[in-house]
């Protein structure tokens, strides 16, 4: 097996993460990067994961739980309110984006690029107070 | 004299709907812009004075006199409006 062939393509985060020995076709699996619900696909010789709810609510809240453990963050107050917003944001920009920029593109995609960098390490919380230390 | 307040927001973030519930609740009178739900012609044009003013595009920005303040924070906004 290739390297390519040894990881799941995530079209969330975008980045490819390992197989684990025993997954199947059709099992339903964890992005460990961005916490995304996924349903895996061999295509091409290689994996990818489809989204097992794609743009609804569910979908938003799954991953950002599923986000926040894997991390070890926590949520605050405005948790509801974020939710609301990027549910706000999917259904004017076509996807959860960030609720507090102005920016839609892929890697503004919740848990965006900058909170998988470590924006919580560094900062404490997220731009948008979603996900905290 | 009352200072005109401007409140620069994104509909979809929760400390704009704060700053605007604090505004409200104050019986602030101001005027405010989604930019998120303008046409996207009209919104890069806000969005370049914003980063103008402020150096960043972050929400939301509060205007009052020559006072700017970006994010939502309550001491700030007592202090400049004399709550």
């Amino acid at each position: 097996m290739t390297a390519e062939q040894g990881r799941v393509y995530c079209p969330v985060c975008l980045a490819r993460f390992r197989f684990v020995d025993g997954w199947m076709e059709g099992d339903e699996v964890v992005c460990p990067i961005c916490g995304e619900r996924l349903t895996l696909r061999a295509e091409g010789g290689s994996w990818v994961g489809d989204r097992v709810a794609p743009m609804t609510e569910a979908e938003i809240r799954d991953r950002s739980e599923n986000f926040a453990k894997l991390r070890g963050y926590r949520f605050s107050d405005v948790k509801e309110d974020v939710i609301e917003g990027l549910v706000g944001k999917q259904r004017r920009f076509g996807d959860f984006y960030c609720p507090c920029r102005m920016l839609h593109t892929p890697e503004y995609q919740c848990p965006c690029k900058p909170t998988r960098g470590g924006d919580v390490e560094r900062n404490g919380r997220c731009h948008c107070g979603f996900f905290w230390k | 004299m009352e200072r005109k307040v401007k409140v620069y927001a994104l509909s979809t973030c929760p400390y704009c709907k704060r700053t605007k519930r604090f505004l409200d609740e104050h019986k602030v009178p101001y005027e405010h812009t989604d930019v998120d739900m303008l046409d996207d012609d009209e919104a890069e044009v806000v969005l370049v004075e914003i980063e103008k003013i402020t150096g960043r595009r972050s929400f939301p920005v509060v205007l009052i006199g020559s006072e700017v303040i970006v994010g939502h924070d309550e001491e700030r906004l007592r202090k400049a409006l004399g709550l």
